[in-house]
């Protein structure tokens, strides 16, 4: 019993680290306090150490799971943008008060939320960690319930504006409609199949009839509040203003811890289904798919849409998230394919998944680097596309950045995402749907407008007004974040062909036991009862 | 699952409980389905926070019901576990409902959603 641990020894080292930093978050001493961050980093070094070290496919604790080999290369993505976005987080709380202390102010730990930001941050991976870890439904609903509940916090502490307070309540609230959503969705998947487990929810689908109106109720209310959590259609009017009230630091983190938890979320259950309907075999039950399929070619064209009306860089890049969730839901539409790679759409799903990640906090962490004059004479975080102008001039390192991880965002080649999308479009054409690909196209044409928009201001424009444009903040790790993820973009490039192995060994799915296997098993438990 | 909406609806009664023999899974069900309902009108329709909050609580509670009235009739203690977790988690998050609210209210001493209209766009 005790070996099954194993699954969780990421997990385990990043809730040690979270104990201590909630602890030393408050110590008296502010050499102590300020090795919050440094602690944050070395769990999740670890953590992806520990994570590659997962038991995979070829493990005897990991059968009967879906996908068996899932385990290694979702946790150490995971730990990795963590540990990606953990150096823009150092400055986003309490650098008024610690500049305070410094003063001579007398330090008092009741108004200090250091410790506890860093820990929600890491309790927030953790969820993302169990979700992908998940055999069962009640641990899938906690997994997803502790991804967000932290997040819901971190974005109403993340700046001491008024908008910073009502985007965290707007958040949680749709939050926890979303959180009943999929939990009644939970209940009716357990009515239908008469167990929690993911394994025997599978064999109960797989036998005939297996997949009824109940499970397929069940399952659409999952999706629908599951949609939240990616921010995809029909619960993605939220993302513009939560992410531009929360601070972008956070928003950067809310780009991608609750979506990957979504899609992993989605990834696992839809395995339980499996793509063995539709005419050819090859396919999700109809309804399900055709859900999925309204869902991801909406997400796309509201997403890029909304993202071409809008100044705000940061409404701009919450709309292009959405955009890039409908992208990913190609994928999972597409299933696992043949066998090739390029037919794998669940592999271009999560390798498309850890393009994103690089990517979009790289756009957030080069808008994040930067400070402007507020109305009010203090220094806020600029926000207007204008703010971008002539970067790459005087900033060379944050404009440049920008403007490489906006390219790729857009999916021009060769950098990331424009390999992370042609894999979404192979799997989807040997998939045979062919309309969704010509959305897809479409819609990766549309943003190019804007994506283009934001390369274009600080590579070609010129400042109107040294006074009044932005300067670098005093926080240098944002800096940092941005040119690692603007460098990872182009480096990763090299390594492509092994990172789309992993995501390929990741999602194969186990096959069914014949049915003859099962009979004599439940047989069996009839007769314990 | 056919035989879970059509043929066999009673309840899997085993010796307990006869007073309760003619209810079945449909009418948890239905009460199930009624509350979770209203809970949605009621987040949809209504502007007060707190009230917002408490329809909520009412979906995850119809979600509850929906397992306890499943788990009797499978006859196993999956989902009454289920409903202990669903428990944890609702108290959880009224636990931060108040707390973001009690906040903002201290800002802007209004409960109406509406009044909060700096994010638009």
């Amino acid at each position: 019993m005790i070996e099954k641990l194993q699954i969780i020894h990421p997990e385990m080292a990043l809730f040690a680290a979270t104990c201590i930093v909630l602890l030393i978050g408050l110590s008296g001493r502010s050499a102590l306090r300020s090795a919050c961050a440094p602690l944050t980093g070395v769990a999740l070094l670890a953590a992806a150490w520990l994570g590659l070290q997962s038991p995979g496919a070829d493990s005897e604790l990991m059968q009967g799971m879906p996908f068996p080999g899932l385990l290694p290369y979702a946790k150490t993505l995971i730990a990795l943008i963590g540990l990606l976005i953990l150096p823009m987080l150092a400055g986003t709380v309490d650098r008024s008060y610690e500049k305070a202390v410094e003063r001579g102010e007398v330090y008092n730990p009741m108004r200090s939320t250091r410790g506890e930001f860093y820990a929600f941050f890491m309790l927030s991976l953790i969820g993302v960690m169990l979700c992908a870890t998940a055999d069962d439904l009640i641990w899938l609903f906690l997994a997803l319930e502790l991804t967000s509940l932290p997040t819901y916090i971190m974005v109403a502490m993340s700046t001491s504006r008024l908008r910073s307070q009502e985007a965290g309540v707007k958040y949680f609230f749709l939050g926890a409609f979303g959180a009943a959503m999929f939990l009644y969705g939970f209940a009716l998947l357990y009515g239908a199949t008469g167990s929690t487990f993911l394994s025997e929810i599978r064999e109960a689908m797989a036998e005939p009839g297996g997949a009824g109106p109940m499970a397929m109720l069940g399952l659409v209310m999952v999706i629908v509040g599951v949609s939240f959590k990616i921010a995809a259609v029909p619960m993605h009017f939220y993302a513009a203003d939560v992410y531009q009230g929360a601070g972008t630091t956070v928003a950067a983190f809310l780009a991608f811890a609750p979506k990957a938890a979504g899609f992993f979320t989605l990834l696992i259950l839809l395995g339980a289904v499996g793509w063995t309907h539709g005419p050819n075999g090859d396919a999700l039950p109809p309804e399900l798919r055709v859900i999925l399929w309204v869902i991801a070619a909406l997400t796309m064209t509201i997403g890029n849409t909304l993202a071409l009306l809008q100044t705000s860089v940061k409404r701009i890049l919450a709309y292009s998230s959405v955009a890039h969730s409908g992208y990913m839901l190609v994928g999972l539409i597409a299933g696992p394919g043949a066998g090739s790679i390029a037919s794998n759409g669940l592999a271009a799903m999560l390798f498309y998944l850890l393009c994103y990640g690089v990517m979009t906090t790289g756009a957030f962490a080069a808008i994040a680097a930067l400070e402007r004059r507020a109305a009010d004479g203090g220094r806020e975080e600029i926000d207007s596309i204008e703010d971008l102008r002539g970067l790459c001039r005087v900033y060379p390192l944050v404009g440049w950045s920008m403007v490489v991880c906006s390219l790729s965002l857009l999916g021009l080649p060769p950098l990331l995402g424009f390999f992370g999308k042609l894999m979404l479009f192979t799997s989807a054409i040997s998939a045979g749907e062919i309309v969704l690909v010509v959305v897809m196209g479409l819609n990766s044409a549309v943003a190019a407008f804007y994506y283009l928009r934001l390369a274009g201001y600080p590579l070609l424009e010129q400042r109107h007004d040294e006074a009044e444009s932005p300067t670098l903040t005093p926080a240098p790790g944002r800096r940092l974040a941005a040119c690692v993820a603007a460098v990872g973009v182009v480096a990763l490039v090299v390594f492509i062909s092994p990172l789309q192995r992993a995501s390929h060994e990741a999602t194969q799915l186990t096959p069914l036991p014949a049915v003859v296997e099962v009979k004599p098993a439940s047989e069996a438990e009839v007769a314990r009862r | 699952m056919d035989s879970l909406l059509t043929t066999s609806l009673t309840l899997a009664q085993d010796t307990r409980l006869e007073a309760f023999a003619g209810v079945t899974l449909y009418h948890y069900l239905f009460v199930s389905a009624t509350m979770f309902s209203l809970g949605v009108i009621g987040f949809l329709s209504r502007r007060n926070l707190i009230i917002m909050f408490l329809c909520t609580e009412m979906m995850f509670q119809a979600a509850g019901i929906a397992l306890i009235a499943f788990s009797r009739y499978w006859l196993n203690h999956t989902g009454e576990v289920f409903v202990i977790f669903v428990l944890t988690i609702a108290a959880a998050e009224a636990a931060l409902a108040l707390a973001l609210v009690v906040y903002l209210f201290r800002r802007k001493s209004t409960l109406d959603a509406d009044a909060w209209m700096e994010l638009k766009g």
